[in-house]
């Protein structure tokens, strides 16, 4: 792609996808809300394609469809107002939590522009999968079985918490006597 | 890439969906009737719209052509002749496997969006049914890209130049084939729609040309899974004798008749066996149908 087709993509993705990420948090709908962060983030994968970063921006598109209707799957569980028609307000401390993050998003904004970044331009059939394997195999190996492990650990606990009963399961008739038997005997 | 190639993908797409109804015409004992499929077809695309009195609305109508996108784009994907591809990247297939993983949202917001309580079941219980696919799809995918060594169908279609996949790799076609049976929510895998029980469940609002979008949408999907199933385990278009386009093409019906026929002998799975299989036998295998590809990449394809 040339720059001025790349950057006729660029912004106005951008502008899609940080208006999708403002009425994410204006909906009172649960549905609404996940679904508008999926579009978000399927702009931003988009924005990876038009920057010439296939390979993430095919992965930002797979992962983030799935993952945002699980959201929405278990938003729409836990909410008292799932489908946003009570009118109940679901925020509170408005006013630091805002403050707070337009402090963050300014100071992130900066730090982008800011930072020297390293201005190597890559050709375009640039093999960035193997790349991105070797450096996943190699270098950064450690990082990467660290947070699968945890990953794999944070599963199996939430299933556990998950299950009906919870880790000790639930209490049946007779358990108090047995469990006094046990400590006197 | 031409610029006649959106248009051969589309026309593909219609011809292909049209194959396949005169195909479960076939399977189902009746006779082949192009014409019936068309006046049905134009019949079903001349109801007026139904408009559902719900708050999220808008989620019902932006489904189907959501779906339909899903679906055409992954059936772009597919290796169909050396001169003929809609999409050609190096990361192709996880572009087929992103195009089916907008079938989940677009299904939830047609259930969500009709506002009818078993439109909304079906769904969540599409949800639930990704559950159980996502993950043995993408993890067969990554055991036949291994003596690929690439992402690209093509480059997977030629190294069975010799012995198709399917030969190599069994373990693997056998959780790909049900993953895409699934993501193509056909029977045994109807859990979202269910007739018999759910009464058409998440697209049972739908009427008019939203309701032939849906079900063209559907049938694309099939002759996408199986057109990616017939290039990545079958051999694609390698084949003696027949021109490759043919070949692929026969490989593709097969692949199709086999999912259809399949689907009118077995009864339909429900959520907690389906889940339960899917993660306590399917992913499992999974991980060791990778395994077996790794092996079998380093003793036959090196």
């Amino acid at each position: 792609m040339s720059e001025l087709s790349t950057a006729l993509v660029f912004w106005p993705g951008a502008v899609v996808m940080l208006a999708a990420g403002v009425f994410v948090f204006r909906t009172p709908s649960m549905t609404r809300a996940g679904l508008l962060l999926l579009v978000a983030l399927a702009v931003e994968g988009l924005l990876f394609l038009a920057l010439a970063s296939q390979f993430l921006g095919v992965l930002q598109l797979l992962m983030m469809s799935a993952e945002m209707t699980v959201m929405v799957f278990f938003m729409v569980m836990y909410m008292p107002d799932p489908g946003g028609l009570m009118g109940m307000d679901m925020t509170h401390q408005k006013r630091t939590s805002t403050s707070f993050a337009v402090a963050v998003g300014v100071g992130l904004a900066v730090l982008a522009v800011v930072t020297d970044w390293p201005a190597t331009t890559l050709p375009a059939d640039a093999p960035d999968v193997r790349a991105i394997g070797f450096e996943v195999m190699g270098r950064s190996m450690f990082t990467f079985l660290f947070a699968g492990v945890t990953i794999l650990f944070s599963m199996v606990g939430a299933v556990m918490l998950g299950e009906r009963g919870g880790r000790f399961d639930l209490a049946r008739p007779g358990d108090e006597r047995r469990a006094e038997q046990e400590t006197e005997g | 890439m031409s610029d006649l190639t959106p248009l051969a993908v589309l026309l593909l797409a219609a011809g292909g969906a049209l194959a396949l109804a005169c195909l479960e015409q076939l399977i189902a004992g009746g006779s082949p009737s192009p014409v019936v499929v068309a006046r049905r077809a134009a019949a079903t695309v001349r109801q007026p719209l139904s408009r559902p009195e719900t708050y999220d609305s808008w989620l019902f109508h932006l489904a189907p052509p959501l779906l339909l996108v899903a679906a055409v784009t992954a059936l772009a994907t597919v290796p169909w002749a050396p001169g003929f591809r809609g999409i050609d990247l190096e990361t192709g297939v996880l572009v087929f496997g992103a195009a089916l993983a907008y079938v989940t949202p677009a299904v939830f917001m047609a259930g969500w969006g009709a506002g009818r309580p078993l439109a909304v079941v079906g769904g969540f219980r599409f949800v639930a049914q990704m559950l159980a696919y996502a993950m043995p799809l993408t993890m067969a995918v990554t055991a036949v890209a291994t003596p690929a060594e690439s992402l690209r169908p093509i480059a997977i279609v030629d190294v069975q130049h010799a012995v198709p996949m399917l030969v190599s790799q069994p373990l693997a076609f056998v959780l790909f084939l049900p993953s895409v049976m699934a993501v193509a929510f056909i029977a045994p895998f109807d859990l979202p729609q269910a007739r018999s029980e759910l009464g058409g469940g998440v697209f049972s609002a739908y009427t008019g040309v939203q309701a032939g979008m849906v079900a063209l949408a559907q049938k694309v999907l099939v002759l996408a899974a199986a057109g990616m199933t017939a290039a990545l385990f079958l051999g694609g278009w390698h084949g003696p004798l027949l021109p490759a386009a043919v070949w692929m093409a026969l490989k593709t019906l097969a692949v199709a008749a086999l999912m259809l026929w399949t689907g009118r002998r077995l009864p339909r799975f429900e959520v907690e066996p389906l889940l339960t299989f899917a993660w306590k036998a399917a992913i499992p295998a999974a991980i060791g149908a990778i395994v077996w590809a790794g092996l079998v990449t380093l003793v036959f394809y090196r």
